[in-house]
């Protein structure tokens, strides 16, 4: 009891000294930035692709314009998105062919029925080939069946990546910070005043729970803006096709749980290599190996999303630092409940262990003398 | 509470190496000021932590406010580091709280109170103020409250007067002396011999790892003879005086030899030289620390 109190003093102290700042606001919206940049460079990207695909044209009667523009819309959706159909514009036929042709952005022209094209774009030809002969032949009668949840294999697999993604994302941005949390403590060197009043495990601890403290408020800022969204897009997309098996408000409390473990299991990992290092050059150079551990933890946890069963999966889903990534991606995708509550006792074991060997680790390191040595 | 606030028997501790304390014995009276002297690298800081538990020791056994490990006891206990630390982003009346927290006193009631210690040292202004905004006294002053706000029964003070003005080692000497009177046990190194004089109760010397004294300042005192100056009224007095006389400004500086001072006098009214003036001193805490440390290099 008494050490607990002492983590949430420590938890307290971190908490308040993270959140109250205004570079927390900064931080707070950082995906904004990073959506941004995000959108900023598809643009760019897909201004090239355009550029590089190039326009063609179907030339038709007016008559005729609905038929191919409906064609055309068939075979786009089969084509797919990889790498995608070009830019169709659709003009009356006026005899002008070769003139549309002649522009700079248009690489190919349907009319009537020969194709004409410049050289180096077969591709742009071939698509319009299809698209005449697609509006030439009657549509086939197509049957869907649908499973018995009303979720395709592919809309889970999709659903249990986007799990590991959503959370790699949010452990990568909240739990890195942890590094240099003790880093500032040695250079204030308040740490010995904390050693010589409470357990350094209670340090550790209060210190992982302030953090999870940040990092619940910054899950619920950015969940809550996501629900409202989600609310505002209800009749723009099916979010029903997307709910993973088990509903979503269980599928929440079981993502929550794996990320507050996948969280608590990574920041305790990098406090302990935090609490190694003494200098900001230091804390730079440790975290590049931390971020690469991370990125292997999603590797592999993505990995695994695709294959629940086989033996990578099984292996993402032991590995106890890639263990909440698995096993949250099998929540999207469906698991017994026994595998969840096994999964939570094996991480919460892993956390007490990891916790214990880094403040012990710590406590090695800095109290050797008279004072801090670096 | 026991006779005793505090032992330790045997303590040794290594860093690798090097052995940084070897074998050291306290034992501090319930109550008192007790004063750990010893130079720079003595192993003064490294047995302090091992009597607050910060580190454990390699041998030996302490007993601290009547328990087995310091751990037991951490809230009765107040401890100010050699190395001072605030965070510089907090109030000093936060980080006060912050402290008495620690030790389990209720965060609020630590603000208050360390407001309150602040105003009665002349200091009150300070208490609103962000960390990174006092003086290095000042600052110094809110760490020594931070570790007296929850009332501890001992409080260990790691060179408590090293970067302090004259002004504010006094005041620290105040707040030292009210919590004696409070009823606090006060346990602190230095290797300020004038501090140690004043304030200690009780003292133990440290050099090389090992506890060379251990006794009252009177005691310590005693350790070495009295110290004669003596101002004779004429001619040259020096082979009448013993053989370790050594001038000083207008006369001589010697030990008062085992047998006293009165055959010195006799000598020198006999021989007509006669006596301008003397006195006799006890010799300094400075001196017996002095010959301590040089004992222990050799």
């Amino acid at each position: 009891m008494r050490f607990l109190a002492q983590a949430l003093v420590i938890a307290r102290r971190d908490f308040a000294a993270l959140v109250l700042t205004p570079t927390f606001l900064v931080f707070l919206f950082a995906p904004l930035f990073m959506l941004g940049a995000a959108t900023i460079s598809s643009i760019g990207a897909i201004g090239v692709l355009e550029g590089a695909r190039g326009q063609v044209a179907i030339l038709a009667p007016a008559s005729a314009l609905p038929r191919l523009r409906a064609a055309e819309a068939r075979v786009r959706r089969a084509v797919g998105t990889e790498p995608g159909p070009p830019l169709v514009r659709f003009e009356p036929d006026d005899g002008r062919a070769e003139q549309v042709l002649a522009r700079a952005d248009v690489s190919a022209v349907l009319a009537g029925d020969v194709v004409r094209y410049e050289s180096g774009a077969g591709e742009q030809a071939d698509y319009l080939a299809l698209v005449a002969a697609a509006a030439e032949a009657d549509p086939v009668r197509r049957e869907e069946r649908r499973r018995g949840d009303g979720v395709s294999a592919r809309a889970r697999s999709a659903a249990a990546f986007a799990t590991v993604f959503a959370m790699f994302f949010l452990t990568l941005l909240l739990s890195s910070q942890a590094i240099s949390m003790l880093a500032e403590e040695r250079s204030s060197k308040v740490i010995e005043i904390l050693a010589a009043a409470i357990p350094l495990e209670a340090v550790f601890f209060g210190k992982l729970i302030g953090l999870l403290g940040v990092a619940l408020l910054f899950l619920s800022f950015w969940g809550g803006i996501g629900l409202v969204a989600a609310q505002a897009s209800t009749g723009l997309v099916d979010w029903k096709g997307l709910a993973p098996d088990v509903g979503l408000p269980t599928f929440a409390a079981l993502f929550l749980g794996y990320f507050i473990l996948a969280f608590l299991l990574l920041s305790a990992v990098f406090l302990g290599v935090g609490a190694q290092a003494g200098t900001m050059r230091e804390i730079q150079m440790l975290s590049l190996p931390v971020t690469i551990f991370q990125v292997a933890m999603f590797a592999l946890s993505s990995a695994a999303a695709n294959a629940p069963d086989e033996s990578i999966g099984i292996a993402a889903a032991l590995f106890p630092f890639s263990s909440p990534f698995a096993m949250a991606a099998r929540a999207a995708t469906g698991a017994p409940a026994w595998q969840h509550a096994a999964a939570f006792a094996w991480q919460t074991l892993w956390l007490l262990l990891t916790v214990t060997i880094a403040a012990r680790l710590f406590r090695r390191g800095v109290l050797k003398s008279g004072g801090p040595r670096r | 509470m026991p006779d005793h606030a505090l032992t330790a028997t045997g303590l040794r501790k290594g860093f690798g190496k090097k052995q940084a304390v070897e074998h050291v014995d306290l034992s501090v009276p319930a109550g008192s000021i007790y004063g750990v002297l010893g130079p720079n690298g003595a192993g003064k800081t490294t047995t302090l932590r091992m009597l607050l538990g910060i580190i454990e020791p390699d041998a030996g056994e302490r007993t601290v406010l009547g328990a087995a490990h310091p751990r037991q006891v951490a809230h009765r206990i107040g401890y100010l580091p050699e190395e001072r630390g605030l965070y510089p982003a907090m109030k000093a009346s936060d980080a006060i709280g912050f402290m008495g927290a620690l030790r389990g006193l209720n965060w609020r009631e630590g603000r208050r109170r360390g407001a309150e210690m602040l105003q009665a040292a002349g200091l009150g202004e300070a208490a609103d103020a962000k960390v990174r905004t006092l003086s290095k006294g000042m600052a110094q002053f809110v760490q020594l409250v931070g570790a007296m706000v929850h009332r501890p029964d001992l409080l260990v003070l790691d060179e408590p007067f090293s970067g302090l003005d004259p002004v504010n080692q006094e005041r620290l000497e105040a707040l030292i002396l009210g919590e004696r009177d409070r009823g606090a046990t006060i346990l602190f190194s230095t290797h300020i011999m004038a501090h140690a004089q004043r304030l200690c109760d009780r003292l133990a010397v440290i050099a090389g790892g090992q506890r060379r004294f251990e006794g009252s300042v009177d005691d310590a005192r005693a350790l070495l003879p009295m110290r004669a100056h003596l101002v004779p009224r004429q001619g040259d007095a020096r082979t009448l005086l013993p053989a370790d006389a050594r001038k000083e400004g207008e006369g001589f500086a010697f030990d008062v030899p085992p047998d006293g001072i009165e055959p010195v006098l006799k000598r020198l009214i006999e021989s007509g030289n006669g006596v301008a003036g003397l006195s006799v001193e006890r010799p300094a805490l400075h001196d017996v620390f002095v010959k301590l440390v040089r004992e222990a290099d050799a």
